[in-house]
């Protein structure tokens, strides 16, 4: 997220004496402030409200045994029972870590390169070029639907469209989606279809390449795939890396099409057991938010730590162009 | 260039965000403690919320029958809410954690002992004492399914009883002899195996996910499910049990894996009779109906194999008052209306299995004219003049054993395990989930 606020901040309020001076720190006014905070609250309220209190209580049940059910009186301070048990004592919990980890790293490299291609492709301008970018970023759009997901399933299924798909060319298929083999392969296969979202980014991306460059690499007898790895990449470099944190961290949080397919069991055998799911399970089925809590704090900084890793190596790859104008 | 992300993956948000804002509510709970006053209660004007799950035809039916309970009583209306199985108890547990939850809900055994145990249904059994709850014409069975620590947890709202359910036109056109109650579990592959040779169609879902027909069994062999708190069979038991079905597997009398792992689904729609993916189901005899909605074919009902009289009448669900509620004699009294008034009952019918109240259950099996209605009502009242004693209610814990049950089932169907190392699995595992 720290690259989303980055990114924000040159949109300033236009009004106001802030708003003659382009560059550097605004003067000053108490009044300023004041009205700031203003227009804020109602995003303030809901920071307070529906992030931080909840954020904090679930740190403090994290500690406790809290069972959802019974009264506030009955729970009972257990202090890092819940951790030492996660780590300890539940296999799945380490299962669940296997499979979310092998969902995200391959579904997000793949994601992005699918991202990728086809935000080349459609950069250039010819007819209809419009409806192809719509289309692709359709299925972004639906992302996160259970009725993406139920179609998912149901082509999916031994007798579903794939298969069918298949049969034309005498394949007989799998059933892929009740396959414990299969079943995690056909939900990053979802995950890369939806690969709008990252797609419009690259092509926003794609349309600041100054022309110039590629020009300059012609006349040196750069070829198409010259121009590629020599101009594209590097200055597409700070999108390649904004897409790269947010889908592993999309990656990561994986739940629903994994929910819907396995009726919120993780099933077939557990193939399909994410981390989200295996924390929802523990909350709501077996009523044990207080581990479910500590679980999902185990997240946060598991998650808070890739990308940190993410941003450490973007230092030797990640080139920024200098200053804005 | 943030818009369209926070667009495209509203759910998994959602859902995150969702776990913790349910937690949010708690504060509010730890102001309304005490219990609820009972003074303000009858000639003034009381709303009862009301919560259950099911389908379109149920709700309409309790919503008839609710309203018959307004026209009688002025005073009292209804905020009836209600939705599909699926995210049910989420909901309902949600509630519940924000002191808010409905005066009145449907709850079944997966859940009674996890409510009751932590006091949040009323105790009933005062009502019944003083007769405000009449349960006087209750099998003594069903009263003792609803009890969980010597506890009137929740009022029965029908009985039900393991059914073996049989796709009756295939085997028949096939001329396969259809399966009879009485067979013996060997007897029954061994005839699944035959009838799938002849209609190629596996002969039979191979049950060993299910705990219903996983619990008759062990009680045909002596054992139970669960004594008391503990589990009352033995890893040698589960092990015998996974194994009498890799047999069934191996000769091919079951479906496929994968296919069998679409029948585990709980949703009556994905039932392997109905889906024609097998010529048996193993169901709850109160499904019936539903079942036969979903398929053209005719079927018919029976017992599960081994000894019949090892089955039990069980409560296919209850309702549960909340102790919180504020209008607790109120929503007694509508519970003893929906149970014993014959209006209701003529209203209600099997849905959601057989009426309690033995009266009205005579007098909807004499006015039904649904077809599979009445073979369920013929089926369960043949197989309950021999039924034995019923076992107690599913301790807390329960619907975690359930699911370990499949887990491990699954891993010997796709045979990622032997039947020796899935037993071991599940045994460990459901263990672990009743004692914590």
């Amino acid at each position: 997220m720290a690259t989303t606020t980055a990114r924000q901040t040159p949109t300033r309020p236009p009004a106001g004496p802030a708003a003659s001076q382009r560059r550097g720190r605004p003067a000053r006014h108490k009044s300023d402030g004041a009205a700031g905070y203003i227009f804020l609250s109602p995003w303030l309220l809901g920071l307070l409200t529906i992030t931080a209190v909840p954020m904090l209580m679930s740190l403090y049940l994290s500690f406790t045994n809290y069972d959802v059910l019974s009264d506030w009186e009955s729970m009972e301070w257990v202090g890092l029972d819940n951790y030492r048990t996660m780590f300890t004592e539940d296999p799945s919990f380490w299962h669940a870590v296997r499979v979310t980890l092998v969902f995200a790293l391959v579904a997000t490299p793949l994601k992005l390169a699918a991202a990728l291609g086809v935000a080349l492709l459609l950069n250039r301008s010819f007819r209809g070029a419009g409806i192809f970018r719509g289309l692709f970023y359709l299925p972004s759009l639906l992302g996160g639907s259970v009725a993406l997901a139920i179609v998912w399933v149901n082509m999916f299924n031994r007798d579903g469209a794939f298969n069918s798909f298949l049969g034309w060319f005498g394949i007989e298929g799998k059933a892929w989606v009740n396959d414990p083999d299969f079943a995690l392969g056909t939900l990053i296969l979802l995950a890369v279809w939806q690969f709008g979202a990252p797609m419009v980014i690259f092509l926003a991306g794609l349309k600041q390449v100054p022309l110039e460059l590629y020009e300059a690499a012609s006349v040196d007898g750069a070829g198409t795939v010259r121009k590629f790895f020599a101009v594209t990449l590097p200055i597409l470099s700070p999108v390649i890396f904004f897409n790269l944190v947010l889908e592993t961290i999309n990656g990561f949080q994986g739940f629903t099409s994994a929910f819907v397919l396995s009726n919120g069991t993780g099933g077939p055998v557990d193939s399909t057991l994410m981390y989200t799911l295996h924390l929802y399970i523990k909350g709501w089925n077996e009523y044990q938010m207080g581990y479910a809590s500590a679980m999902a704090w185990v997240f946060l900084l598991s998650i808070g730590l890739v990308t940190a890793v993410i941003f450490r190596t973007g230092k030797f790859w990640v080139h920024y162009s200098d200053g804005e104008d | 260039m943030t818009a369209p992300k926070s667009f495209a993956h509203p759910t998994r948000r959602r859902v995150l965000s969702g776990l913790v804002a349910g937690m949010l509510a708690l504060p509010l709970a730890l102001g309304a403690c005490g219990d609820g006053d009972e003074s303000s209660g009858e000639n003034g004007n009381v709303e009862l919320s009301f919560f259950w799950w099911g389908g379109e035809a149920r709700a309409e039916l309790t919503e008839k029958a609710l309203d018959l309970y307004t026209a009688k009583h002025p005073n009292v209306t209804f905020k009836k809410t209600w939705q599909a199985n699926q995210g049910y108890f989420d909901k309902l547990a949600t509630l519940t954690a924000g002191d808010d939850a409905p005066d009145i809900f449907q709850i079944d055994d997966n859940y009674l002992a996890e409510y009751a145990t932590r006091n949040v249904t009323l105790d009933l059994a005062s009502y019944q004492q003083s007769g405000k709850l009449d349960t006087s014409k209750f099998p003594k069975g069903l009263i003792e399914y609803g009890t969980v620590d010597g506890k009137l947890a929740g009022l029965s709202f029908g009985e039900n009883t393991q059914g073996l359910v049989y796709n009756k036109t295939k085997l028949e056109a096939a001329k396969v002899p259809l399966p009879t109650t009485g067979q013996s579990w060997e007897e029954h592959i061994a005839w699944a195996k035959d009838a799938a040779a002849k209609t190629k169609v596996a002969g039979t879902q191979d049950p060993s996910a299910d705990y219903k027909a996983f619990w008759v069994w062990l009680r045909q062999q002596g054992k139970e499910m669960y004594n008391g708190n503990q589990l009352g069979f033995t890893k040698e038991d589960v092990q015998k049990w996974f194994e009498l079905w890799k047999g069934g597997r191996d000769s091919k009398a079951t479906p496929t894996p994968d296919v069998i792992h679409e029948g585990n689904a709980t949703d009556v729609t994905k039932q392997l009779v109905v889906t024609g993916k097998a010529l048996t189901s193993w169901v709850w005899a109160n499904q019936m109906p539903e079942l036969q909605k979903n398929t053209k074919d005719q079927l018919g009902v029976i017992a599960y194999p081994g000894d019949a009289t090892k089955q039990w009448p069980r409560s296919s669900m209850y309702f549960s008052v909340y102790r919180g509620s504020e209008h607790k004699d109120t929503a007694v009294d509508v519970l003893n209306f929906l149970a014993n008034d014959p209006e209701v009952g003529k209203i209600l019918g099997t849905d959601r299995g057989l009426p309690s109240n033995l009266d009205i259950r005579t007098q909807v099996a004499a006015s039904t004219d649904n077809p599979s209605m009445k073979q369920t009502i013929e089926v369960v009242g043949e197989l309950a003049k021999n039924f034995g004693p019923a076992p107690t209610v599913p301790p807390k814990g329960h619907s975690t054993v359930r699911s370990e049950l499949i887990k491990a089932a699954e891993e010997a169907q796709y045979g990622r395990a032997t039947p020796a190392e899935a037993a071991e699995q599940f045994f460990a595992a459901s263990q672990a989930a009743i004692s914590r």
